[in-house]
């Protein structure tokens, strides 16, 4: 065993503890947990199109498959790596292969042990086109093949080290599915993937619910579960209510037990009721925030970014606008991914000094409205919002951002846009500024997000660097610490690529991106996965 | 989004069928129009106007100062944030209260005066226009120009209306001028459906004939007597389209693609306060009540005019 | 016989129409298809799975080509299979149609019931009762759905706990998406219907019929209501278009399976097949109503049976 397995697990333990003691979020234990009963989930996130997350990969699968689906791994509250459905992960010394040791008294609820050769099966699914993965193919970007050991080792060979692999194995788009359900083909595994979860798909009514039954032989809860063995909820349905007034509606009302999306001001009313809660998480990966497009006028002047940045005046709004339920956050990282690195002093609200940077960056005209000009023509900065991502508090955030920023001359001009339109507007870099999520439980995000080869962009248009950085320094830095696996170098790399865009200005954080779940007080035992701030229901009860 | 024009043309085919079923009903549709060609006069009209139409017309004065001059009755900025004044309630400096980027509801409300008559104004104006074209090439043209040209208003109206919108504003991009068009074309085969059948009533009545046999010319005859007396009705049911046209863009504007921000137009306005409604009663209320007292004030003085001409 | 032929040729043209401006105008505006296929916008699919996906619905062919194969598959009466859903369309519609039929249904006939009792009750009832109702079909009229639901869940949901915020299993479940559809169509209603019975209320008809020694009820319950109920009738096949839009909004809202939110999604997705389909649904939906409501005038307007 080496050393950095034997770390990875003392800390697993540590955390486990750490977890268990404030796992049971929901309210007073009453009583002990009663066994049977339904609940009722609401979602805001949307339906799924396909059950099966190694399809395409996006957070509505992840939020519904976490209950019938498993990882290899899973993560703590601080981001540490913990086993799941594997007990370690080890790397070799050149970084090119690892072994992956299983547990070996799983089994999927379709009976099929879980093994090695299960894993494989997996791995090779996502990477097979046909299955059409975005978010899974993507993350095993450096796996060349896995092979089978021995039925509880699986080794992954990569094409170069990749200090992320474990972190990218515990996301829910890479989760085990059982091998005689894949091989079913992908049509019948979106309808009802097989898993390994405490839950199993019943039947899914499109546009309306997906009905979830217990799994009898559950017995590979997580790190952090207050129990083993079986959950103890008969039946979950799971509901798709998009409109986040119903959602807050129907929970008051008691036709649901949970909801998720929460509107600010709805966080405010049910946390001040005895009659509900809320259990809330910052989602791991980049923190809400504005990405400058750098690649072209006006934001490839780096006075100009700045003078935005420092003209954007945000905290009275978040104060306002979130009631409280949001912090100002200055890192580009989100509060629950490690290696996060804050520097408030560059983003302090200075008119004099965005309107010394205007003139000097030759924005010294102004015309009738009162915007500034060069050469004739106005100081605009369109702002593509998609009304899908942008809840509507972050769109007011966006008008008053709007107004500060039209103080020093800035023309601001805001698109919202569908969710189709506004990635053709990214696409064809036809924008100043944006706001993107990207939910990743790495730091590795930031590799992602701002090394300038991911300008280049995906065979479909997409791609993920926004604000067109396109830095050397930079780049070699994330490399770098995308293939390390020393924990104090990876924070000096992450802190001095996190450095470089905060003083060039490229990104103005806002806030992290919070899963804010609300609850009935008849709910107990609700706890958020660390991983992806997942609800877990193992070991959620409902008081009758 | 085509029943304002759909109510107008459900009416006006009733009385296309009267004119159809029998030839005196089809004289007193030509009557009904010529009641205003015969010249009762705009003091005549003012003269017989009641209570209601004249809390009408001082409204819809004060709306035409407000979208004309709108800093004459809110000198202040309808676009001024001041976040820490968020979500006042009506009271004194603010009489509608603020909203949730402590701008003042009051000067939004009347300097989305403009940009919300604008709206209604021009959608239905668009409306109208292409109405005008189809429809009288319809009622005119002969068989064959009228065969296509009914179908192809058939066409129309079975697209549900909020498609065709839909379509309009992902192509050219959301805003109050896409929002106007797509408002605009969704309800313009409502208004053709009446003008055609207006103008063939027109076209059949006694005068027309008569103007026939003394010999003037097609084009005089159009622009003399058809035309004018097949608008006129119209011009009396764009009165009641208008409200109408705010109520669909501000659905629009439900959908992400109404008003882009930070426009004061009502409709975008009732949108953003629907979040807090729960919280914030009057960012949704006295929008809502511009826009009601609008469709109220303008269709009170459509049913007056309305009521003049068929006397 | 002729009229039935021109009738039938009229709304084939009309579904042609309607399914070739469809095809064209999703095509033209941005949005890749294929990536509505791949897991919607914004996927990250590999170029080898886009180019297979291209190759396997044809996508990579001429737009006109594109055009011709799915008109010929609908002559054949096969809509093909949603890019987003990946189930047959008419699967998915067949599915969807029954909630959205029942909601327009149930909400054209409250309307109507609203609308006509209104018209009554305010054109018997003096200068009051018509202002009052003539106020009041105004309000509704000028009521945007979205916030009339929200009204609606906050009183009758939050508040009351009279009926349930989202839709049920159950009856209890439609009335207040149906009362949201069904207020501000009642208002439209109203404010023709009330001019009609005016106009029959002074109509040489009821004179005579009043003069023949009718009583005062029956004057309106078998002339002036049925005179009443005309522009109603005529107006109740574009209505139906109209609920299908308003069906949008108030599907979202109430997150009621049906075809309203079906088309929105399938429309941000620029999922083409299942838009073309529904498009076609409604448009048949309307030649169907337009005909219908043809025949009912006929029943309602002696002088349409004579010609």
């Amino acid at each position: 065993m080496s050393r950095r397995t034997i770390t990875l697990l003392a800390v697993a333990a540590a955390s486990a503890l750490l977890l268990a003691g404030c796992a049971p979020a929901a309210g007073p234990a009453t009583s002990a947990p009663a066994a049977g009963g339904t609940l009722t989930y609401a979602t805001g996130f949307g339906e799924p199109d396909c059950l099966d997350p190694h399809n395409g990969g996006n957070m509505p699968q992840a939020l519904v498959g976490t209950n019938f689906l498993e990882s290899l791994f899973s993560q703590d509250a601080d981001g540490a790596i913990v086993p799941w459905l594997a007990t370690a992960g080890t790397p070799s010394a050149d970084g090119l292969t690892w072994d992956i040791t299983l547990r070996d008294d799983v089994s999927f609820s379709d009976g099929t042990p879980f093994d090695a050769a299960a894993v494989k099966a997996n791995i090779e699914q996502i990477q097979d086109p046909a299955t059409a993965s975005s978010t899974g193919i993507l993350a095993l970007g450096k796996v060349q093949s896995v092979e089978v050991v021995d039925p509880t080792t699986a080794r992954f060979h990569l094409s170069e080290p990749d200090s992320a692999l474990l972190e990218s194995l515990a996301q829910t788009w890479l989760a085990m599915e059982s091998p005689a359900g894949l091989a079913r083909g992908l049509e019948a595994n979106c309808e009802a993937p097989i898993g390994t979860g405490p839950f199993i798909v019943d039947s899914w009514t499109k546009q309306d619910s997906i009905t979830l039954v217990r799994n009898e032989n559950y017995n590979s809860a997580p790190a952090g579960a207050a129990h083993e063995g079986p959950a103890y909820l008969d039946t979950i349905v799971w509901r798709f209510i998009p409109d986040s007034a119903t959602r807050f509606a129907a929970l008051q009302s008691g036709q649901v037990d949970v909801i998720d999306e929460m509107q600010p001001d709805n966080v405010v009313a049910a946390d001040s009721s005895d009659q509900f809660d809320v259990l809330t998480g910052a989602l791991p990966g980049a923190s809400i925030r504005l990405e400058l497009n750098s690649g072209f006028a006006p934001f490839d002047d780096e006075r100009v970014r700045k003078a935005f940045v420092h003209s954007a005046d945000v905290n009275p709004g978040i104060q306002s606008l979130f009631f409280g339920t949001a912090e100002r956050s200055y890192s580009v990282l989100s509060s629950s991914t490690p290696y996060g690195a804050s520097f408030p002093d560059d983003f302090t609200i200075d008119t004099d000094l965005a309107n010394q940077l205007l003139d000097e960056a030759g924005w010294t005209g102004r015309d009738s409205e009162g915007y500034r000009t060069k050469d004739g023509q106005r100081l605009v900065v369109d702002f593509p919002v998609s009304t899908n991502q942008s809840i509507p508090a972050e769109q007011s955030l966006f008008e008053q951002i709007q107004a500060t920023t039209k103080e020093v001359g800035f023309d601001v001009e805001l698109h919202p846009l569908d969710l189709s339109s506004w990635y053709s507007a990214l696409g064809s870099w036809d924008f100043g500024v944006t706001s993107a999520i990207y939910t990743k439980n790495s730091p590795d995000v930031l590799r992602i997000l701002y090394h300038s080869s991911n300008i280049v962009p995906a065979p479909s248009g997409y791609h993920a660097n926004n604000a067109h950085v396109s830095i050397p320094e930079l780049d070699s830095l994330l490399t770098e610490a995308g293939e390390t696996t020393d924990d104090a170098q990876r924070a000096s790399l992450y802190e001095q690529a996190q450095k470089i865009l905060s003083d060039g200005a490229y990104v103005l954080p806002l806030y992290d991106h919070l899963q804010k779940i609300g609850y009935s007080t008849k709910v107990h035992g609700l706890s958020l996965l660390p991983t992806l701030q997942i609800p877990y229901f193992g070991d959620v009860w409902v008081q009758q | 989004m085509s029943l304002p024009t759909s109510v107008i043309a459900g009416g006006a085919s009733a009385h296309e069928r009267d004119a159809h079923g029998e030839p005196a009903e089809a004289a007193r549709a030509g009557v009904n129009i010529s009641g205003l060609r015969r010249g009762h006069g705009v003091r005549a009209f003012f003269g017989a106007l009641g209570v209601a139409q004249w809390i009408a017309v001082g409204f819809l004065l004060l709306l035409l100062v407000a979208a004309l001059l709108p800093s004459l009755l809110a000198p202040g900025d309808p676009l001024a944030i001041d976040p820490g004044d968020a979500f006042r309630a009506p009271g004194w400096g603010h009489p509608f209260g603020t909203d949730e980027s402590g701008r003042d509801v009051y000067t939004r409300v009347v300097h989305g005066t403009a940009p919300s008559l604008v709206i209604g104004v021009s959608a239905t104006t668009i409306g109208i226009l292409l109405a005008l074209v189809f429809g009288t090439a319809a009622a005119l043209g002969g068989r064959v120009v009228d065969f296509g040209v009914s179908r192809f208003l058939e066409v129309l109206f079975a697209f549900p209306g909020l498609l065709l919108a839909l379509l309009v504003i992902t192509v050219y991009g959301p805003g109050i001028v896409t929002s106007t068009i797509a408002v605009g074309l969704a309800t313009a085969p409502g208004y053709a459906r009446i003008i055609r059948s207006q103008t063939r009533a027109v076209a059949s009545s006694a005068y027309v004939e008569a103007a026939v046999v003394l010999g003037k010319s097609r084009g005089r005859i159009l622009a003399r007597h058809i035309l004018p007396n097949a608008v006129a009705p119209v011009f009396v049911l764009v009165t009641l389209g208008v409200g109408q046209a705010i109520v669909w863009a501000a659905a629009l504007s439900y959908l992400g693609l109404g008003a882009e921000p930070p426009a004061a137009e009502w409709g975008a306005m009732l949108f953003a306060g629907k979040n807090y409604v729960t919280t914030a009663w009057w960012m949704t209320f006295f929008p809502g009540l511009a826009i009601v007292l609008s469709a109220a004030a303008t269709t009170v003085l459509g049913r007056a005019l309305q009521r003049r001409s068929l006397r | 016989m002729r009229w039935l032929l021109l009738r039938l040729g009229g709304a084939v043209f009309v579904l042609w129409a309607a399914a070739t401006l469809t095809f064209f105008g999703l095509r033209l505006i941005p949005g890749d298809p294929a990536q509505a296929i791949l897991g919607g916008p914004g996927s990250q699919a590999s170029a080898e799975a886009l180019a297979q996906v291209r190759a396997e619905y044809g996508l990579d062919q001429p737009l006109f080509t594109q055009y011709l194969t799915q008109l010929g598959r609908l002559v054949t009466g096969d809509l093909g299979t949603s890019y987003s859903l990946r189930t047959p369309v008419v699967e998915v519609i067949g599915s969807q149609i029954g909630g959205t039929l029942l909601l327009a249904a149930l909400a054209l006939i409250v309307a109507w019931a609203i609308a006509l009792g209104l018209a009554l009750w305010s054109t018997r009832g003096g200068r009051i009762a018509a202002g009052v109702g003539s106020a009041l079909e105004i309000v509704a009229a000028a009521v945007p759905h979205f916030w009339l639901a929200t009204v609606l869940v906050l009183v009758f949901s939050t508040t009351l706990r009279w009926f349930p915020a989202v839709s049920t299993a159950g009856p209890e479940g439609l009335v207040l998406p149906v009362l949201t559809l069904a207020l501000p169509l009642a208002g439209f209603l109203g404010q023709v219907m009330r001019e009609s019975v005016l106009d029959a209320l002074d109509a040489p008809f009821t004179l005579s019929a009043r003069a023949r020694g009718e009583g005062e009820g029956g004057v309106r319950w078998r002339h002036v209501l049925r005179h009443g109920s005309l522009p109603g009738i005529a107006l109740s096949g574009w209505a139906f278009g109209w609920l299908i839009s308003g069906a949008v909004v108030v599907e979202t809202i109430f997150a009621r399976p049906g075809l309203g939110r079906t088309l929105l999604n399938a429309v941000q997705l620029r999922d083409v097949p299942l838009v073309v389909g529904m498009v076609l649904v409604v448009a048949l939906g309307y030649v169907v109503m337009t005909v219908a409501t043809d025949a009912a005038t006929r029943v309602a307007d002696p002088r349409m049976r004579a010609s």
